[in-house]
């Protein structure tokens, strides 16, 4: 599994991060991974997969699973219940109930206010369903600017080539950089020594 | 862009019309002077009404083409100005008459033509303006649909293949139909997506037939 590198996460905190569709979930627990390595409290805000399913996941992948907190806004409204017993999470009723996400994850990062915090919004694609890109991109630049209030990292994780350039434009204008995780796999094998290919590319923040 | 706000090539058009105008009116000005020039010089000092009118349609026509019937208001000047020059001079007979009625058809025709045919104009720039606006939010529309549906897909097709392949590993029946659940939720909705667009494309296609309509739209 790929490691999610690190190197700029003290001076930039806001990354896009660009995945191939059938890498995402591997993707998200890389990420996990290393974070929670790195000694991040992590905020993962989930639309695509059940927190269940992704606490199964990261048990499974020997994460530590104190150090994450759960948004999830798609297993309510999936299921129409919420399932018992889930600690350190927070459902929401739709991915498309927008103030209800903003509002959870407000006083979620509230609660770790002085701590190494970051939040993985996992996916950008997956909510595309559920809201028009306009609202979008309204709300991840609510997310980006209240991050940056709290002090703060946050990750957003969407399907690459899949953002149309509009909407790409936009959000490289919120973070400090994107993150192209699959990149490595169309890059020139490197004979010795060489650092390409063997970790994800990092763009500015206009691609 | 808010309303009421010019946008940069509004402003510039703004511009543009503006330095238009003023070069229209020094043109018709410096004419105009001609004009009365030519009245008093040939008219009135070498004491000859022929040849020298012709000038005028110059002026005229072009103040008919770039004002239309206020042109008539020039018109009304020169042939204000022939009549004093030929009381002055005594040749006032019905050619006078016949060149100053001559003056006002002619600049009222050209003035209703132009007016016209500049209306004309801009009905059909208006119009083609709204169907490129039209065709422009269809663009859009679909663009944002392909965003909506394509990629959706693609994320619900590998969680699809994830579940089939945990069926391999003594699964957790109860988590698997979670992920199902999950899934047919975002299958319902990105149908609920292709409708929309479907409905879209309908009411801005008048042409598709109704029976089509009510097939596109179920």
């Amino acid at each position: 599994m790929m490691p999610f590198d690190l190197a700029r996460l003290g001076e930039d905190r806001l990354f896009l991060v660009l995945s191939a569709a059938e890498r995402l979930k591997q993707n998200n627990i890389g990420i996990i991974r290393t974070l929670t390595g790195q000694g991040y409290r992590v905020v993962v805000i989930t639309t695509n997969q059940p927190s269940a399913v992704l606490r199964r996941l990261y048990t499974a992948e020997g994460i530590e699973l104190s150090k994450v907190f759960f948004i999830d806004a798609i297993t309510k409204y999936a299921m129409g219940r919420v399932p018992e017993g889930e600690v350190q999470c927070r459902f929401v009723n739709s991915p498309s109930n927008l103030t209800d996400l903003g509002i959870a994850i407000t006083e979620v990062l509230n609660t770790l206010s002085g701590e190494k915090a970051c939040l993985l919004f996992d996916s950008i694609s997956t909510m595309l369903i559920y809201i028009p890109s306009t609202h979008i991109s309204k709300f991840i630049h609510f997310i980006t600017s209240k991050l940056r209030l709290v002090d703060a990292s946050g990750i957003f994780l969407a399907v690459e080539k899949g953002l149309d350039p509009l909407l790409l434009t936009q959000l490289t204008t919120y973070v400090d950089g994107v993150i192209d995780m699959d990149s490595h796999a169309a890059a020139p094998p490197q004979k010795e020594g060489g650092q390409e290919g063997e970790g994800p590319r990092q763009s500015s923040p206009v691609l | 862009m808010s309303e009421g706000v010019a946008t940069g090539m509004e402003w510039d058009g703004a511009v543009r019309e503006g330095l238009k105008g003023k070069y229209r009116v020094g043109i018709l000005a410096l004419l105009g002077g001609v004009c009365i020039g030519l009245e008093i010089g040939v008219h009135l000092f070498l004491r000859t009404a022929v040849g020298y009118t012709h000038i005028f349609y110059v002026l005229l026509v072009l103040s008919a083409l770039w004002y239309y019937r206020r042109a008539l208001l020039v018109a009304g000047g020169l042939v204000v100005a022939t009549f004093a020059t030929s009381l002055v001079v005594g040749d006032l007979s019905w050619a006078t008459f016949l060149r100053a009625a001559m003056f006002l058809v002619v600049t009222w025709v050209v003035g209703v033509i132009s007016e016209e045919r500049d209306r004309a104009k801009a009905e059909v720039e208006a119009q083609k303006e709204a169907v490129e606006k039209k065709h422009f939010a269809l663009v859009g529309y679909i663009s944002e649909a392909a965003l909506r549906l394509k990629n959706p897909l693609e994320v619900l097709r590998d969680n699809l293949v994830s579940i089939r392949s945990q069926l391999d590993n003594s699964p957790d029946i109860g988590e698997l139909k979670i992920m199902l659940s999950v899934q047919v939720t975002h299958l319902e909705q990105v149908l609920e997506n292709f409708r929309a667009l479907n409905k879209e494309i309908v009411e801005e296609r008048e042409e598709i037939p109704q029976a089509y309509r009510e097939f596109l739209t179920r």
